[in-house]
């Protein structure tokens, strides 16, 4: 017989925005699910909070954008079908300051994200482009390219995604100078990803053999750059004992996936939410809702070994788009919502162009989401909010904008159910 | 300006010239074989991958049949190691006309296109993907050929043997004549502008669809190509491990050829004025599509990881008062100008397949010999290509079992077509090119399901520490690829291939931002 439970709210995605709303909402006294098929898009993304890092204006590539705070109020102007726009852009500022509390106090002790909405850190990415982000952790903060001090890349051999040199010559073409150097590790095996040799530096023994090879290699004056290896439990610890060791600044620098510093803020968020009683279910994916009328009353999710019935009074939706089939494109061109077949918005109609032959150009594709009224409601649906990249209207990856979206848009559905619920204020 | 001067100089470097290239050079002459491009780049690599057996032709034009089972069983002797041997399988499906099967049937007898009947059940048990309302099945010869690792061998064998200079990237630009006598061209590496002379006693003119512009080169009017486009649908996986052709006339949609990791469904067929027309037409697309589901059901939600157009030559002498020197049903046609305008010292060569390639080197070589006034007998049909001397074919799991052998001290590069390491940095090297659409060609680099998501940033990291190499070139190479890429993913990209882009994308313009590297 099929179980159903039951929860004020359930929460489909556990991606920034799903953990957010989530977090949130239990920290008010709701309580809460969250139906998750796999980890979110955090384990692919580089760890930082872009709001808005760059305004596509038709130039190629688009224009740099230094002050998110200054370059919003314009930007949504021009942009009414933005999420931004949407959301308003005096929410992101609380939502983005709930987010660094929750990792202040999360489970990495002394991790905390560092900047604000005033000024764009420029951090050098894997192949040495200069990439403006909002908040950025601590441990990738002294990567600033406005900073002072050469830079040397440090190459790991077994590590196949951050390559130093290029990353280093890179750098020097954007007139700060860089070198790279490499450091052998004591690892038995010619490959390596990100996160095993996150989990090796957090051995004290692993890392100060590091530091010892890699201290005579230095210069006097020059910052230490990485790749976003230093720990996934307590990347506080190991990256400031390395900056003890070695005596100068060291950063991070976010690799190809899998992505260490995106995991840290899974595991952060998920820790707020288990801390305010929150449940976490991966492995669910969600195959079917009962309705009654205008609202969604139930969820039906395929778990290991049993369906379950999910019974709630509220559903965020935080699903993402296409790259988590959330949204799906068929070989007929028509896009589908999957999870709960709701109406889209921003398609392309049909026999207008879904991309455009340029790699770098803006696909007409890009901008689909779910269709929502001005509270982030789906188009006809009472209770269903949707909050991330499942929204409508943003391109993030061209404009440096998915966590902001994500934060804000997942703290706003908390907030949102809240009113309606007459919950209290968070704790 | 830097000169050469060699016995033949070879346009074209796609599987015919590269075969005419090989061939002249066992026949011991010295050669200068270039391409405007990568060897295979152009019509040779954009095709399916099949090694007829000749089958496809055995109704409508069965001397194009008799040809291909001979030259079928020739390259798998000569070019074993490029060649796997699926096998083929002729099906009716519910979609064809049921009587075509006798005349195939007697059509396989009369060219000598060997062929067995099998019980539908036994072919569905094979290959279980196949539409089960499938009524008569054949087993035939057919197999797949990797068109680039052939002409690479092929020119490789060249230089082996008689020291012949394999000029990729280098268009010609002009074509010399002394009077009645073609002696020779100008070069430019379309990559430095650097301009090369050679001098040659016979030019080869094998530029397949492109002949008619070669031609033209040398003042000569006439030789009209008329290009046939057809696209090409790859999917990420093998739907079928044996060639599936449908069994009926050639028409489009009719075949799907497993080839390494891949399988690719072919093709059609429109005409076109301009041999670089590389449109893939929206309703082209979604016919290959429908005949996917009429030879597999659910090919529409299988993985599309890209499409592609090749451009076949069709020749039609134009020249007033000239009749075609070959048979209207041969698939391929040799041009000898000193017979047809009175020109000596150059040959034309196009129209056949990639199946036939060594036949029209060895009817252009006699060409070109008796252009030389020398006697030198043709040895292709018995001499392997490097690489290929053991007579073993390619079997899929190669790679496998060499990455196997180097788990514990050489770098996987590439995931999904197990590219190590120490592969790709000894063909940089020996390739000395910054181009890593060459080594997608002749390593596989990003072919597969992730098309470069993972491993173009690292080739290209690989490649900026090779000697020499400055990050501008690396960074050219990296956004080369992606741009070019591109063009072959977007008008087909759907279903959880559009995940998969998405996810490259995020990878490239968002956690590496290489957009931005074009400032």
């Amino acid at each position: 017989m099929r179980r159903t439970l039951h929860y004020d709210a359930v929460v489909v995605g556990a991606g920034v925005a799903g953990l957010t709303a989530a977090a949130r909402l239990a920290e008010s006294g709701a309580r809460v699910c969250v139906l998750a098929k796999g980890v979110g898009s955090t384990h692919l993304a580089p760890g930082t909070v872009d709001v808005l890092g760059y305004e596509p204006d038709g130039s190629e590539p688009p224009r740099r954008v230094d002050s998110p705070a200054r370059a919003l109020p314009a930007f949504v102007a021009e942009r009414t079908d933005h999420p931004y726009a949407l959301l308003g852009v005096d929410s992101i500022r609380p939502a983005l300051e709930w987010f660094a509390e929750r990792i202040e106090h999360g489970p990495q002790q002394g991790y905390r994200y560092l900047g604000e909405m005033e000024r764009n850190h420029l951090l050098p990415t894997a192949v040495g482009a200069a990439r403006p982000s909002a908040l950025v952790p601590e441990t990738m903060a002294a990567g600033d390219l406005r900073g002072t001090g050469p830079i040397c890349v440090v190459g790991l051999h077994p590590l196949r995604d951050l390559w130093a040199s290029l990353c280093a010559a890179n750098i020097v073409r954007l007139g700060v100078e860089a070198r790279a150097v490499e450091v052998g590790l004591d690892v038995d095996r010619p490959d390596e990803n990100a996160l095993g040799l996150a989990r090796r530096f957090e051995d004290p023994g692993f890392r100060r053999t590091f530091a010892d090879r890699l201290a005579p290699q230095l210069r006097d004056d020059e910052r230490v750059a990485l790749p976003a290896v230093l720990g996934v439990r307590d990347p506080h610890g190991v990256w400031s004992e390395l900056e003890t060791w070695l005596g100068r600044p060291v950063f991070e620098i976010p690799t190809v996936p899998p992505s260490v510093p995106g995991m840290r803020v899974s595991d952060a968020l998920r820790a707020a939410l288990r801390a305010a009683g929150g449940r976490l279910v991966v492995g669910a994916e969600v195959g079917g809702a009962e309705r009654d009328g205008e609202r969604v009353t139930a969820l039906q999710a395929h778990t290991a070994g049993r369906d379950t019935t999910y019974a709630a009074r509220w559903v965020v939706l935080a699903t993402g788009g296409f790259n988590s089939g959330a949204l799906a494109l068929g070989s007929d061109w028509v896009v589908r919502e999957t999870v709960l077949g709701l109406p889209v918005r921003g398609a392309p109609a049909p026999g207008a162009r879904r991309f455009v032959p340029e790699y770098f150009g803006e696909q007409p594709m890009s901008r689909v989401g779910v269709a929502v009224d001005p509270n982030q409601r789906a188009e006809g649906l009472e209770n269903v909010i949707v909050a991330g990249a499942a929204l409508p209207g943003a391109e993030p990856w061209r404009e440096g904008s998915g966590e902001g979206i994500a934060i804000t848009s997942g703290h706003r559905a908390a907030e949102l159910v809240r009113a309606e619920e007459g919950l209290g204020a968070a704790v | 300006m830097a000169g050469l001067s060699t016995d033949v100089l070879v346009i074209g470097g796609g599987a015919t010239g590269a075969g005419v290239a090989w061939d002249a050079a066992l026949r011991g002459l010295h050669v200068v074989l270039a391409d405007r491009a990568d060897l295979g780049e152009g019509t040779s690599g954009r095709f399916h991958g099949l090694l007829h057996s000749g089958g496809r032709y055995v109704v409508k034009d069965p001397l194009a049949a008799e040809e291909c089972i001979a030259e079928n069983r020739i390259l798998r002797r000569i070019a074993a190691d490029c060649i796997e041997d699926t096998g083929g399988l002729f099906v009716t499906t519910p979609s064809d006309d049921p009587a075509y099967a006798e005349r195939f049937a007697e059509g396989c007898r009369a060219t000598g296109v060997d062929c067995e009947e099998v019980e539908p059940a036994e072919v569905l048990r094979e290959e279980p993907r196949l539409h089960p309302g499938i009524s008569r099945a054949f087993r035939v010869p057919d197999a797949n050929i990797d068109a680039w690792k052939t002409a690479w061998a092929l020119a490789r064998g060249a230089h082996e043997r008689s020291g012949a200079r394999v000029l990729p990237y280098h268009a010609a630009e002009a074509i010399h004549r002394r009077g009645d006598q073609v002696v020779g061209a100008r070069l430019r590496d379309v990559r430095t502008g650097d301009e090369l002379e050679v001098e040659a006693r016979v030019t080869v003119n094998a530029t397949g669809a492109w002949a008619g512009r070669i031609a033209g080169l040398a003042g000569i009017e006439g030789v009209r190509v008329l290009p046939g486009r057809g696209i090409m649908i790859a999917m990420n996986h093998r739907l079928v491990n044996t060639v599936v052709n449908r069994c009926q006339m050639p028409t489009d949609g009719d075949i799907l050829v497993p080839i390494r990791t891949v399988c690719v469904m072919g093709t059609t067929d429109v005409h076109t004025d301009d041999p670089d027309d590389q449109t893939v037409a929206e309703d082209e697309v979604q016919a290959m599509l429908e005949d996917g589901e009429r030879l597999v059901p659910g090919f529409r939600r299988a993985r599309a990881l890209r499409v592609w157009t090749g451009v076949r030559p069709l020749f039609q002498d134009t020249k007033e008062g000239v009749a075609s020197t070959r048979d209207v049903t041969r698939a391929h046609t040799l041009l000898d100008h000193a017979e047809r305008d009175g020109v000596g010292g150059f040959v034309t060569i196009t129209g056949g397949k990639l199946t036939t390639f060594r036949l029209m080197a060895e009817e252009t070589v006699d060409a070109v010999c008796r252009h030389l006034g020398e006697e030198r007998p043709c040895t292709t049909a018995t001499e392997p290509l490097p690489g290929s001397e053991d007579g073993e074919h390619y079997m899929l799991g190669e790679r496998l079992a060499r990455r196997e052998d180097g788990l514990l001290d050489d770098q996987l590069v590439c995931e999904c077509e197990l590219v190590t390491r120490r592969k790709l940095e000894e063909a940089m090297r020996r390739r000395g090119t910054s181009n890593l659409d060459d080594f997608r060609r002749v390593l596989r680099l990003g072919m597969g399901p992730c098309q470069g998501g993972f491993c173009m940033y690292r080739a290209a990291g690989i490649m900026h520490g090779l000697d020499g190499m400055s990050a501008e070139q690396a960074n050219a190479a990296l956004l080369g690829f992606l741009v070019e890429r591109w063009k072959g993913v977007w008008p087909i990209l759907y279903g959880d291939q559009l995940r998969q882009a998405r996810l490259d994308d995020w990878i490239f313009q968002g956690v590496l931002d290489v957009g931005h590297l074009r400032e």
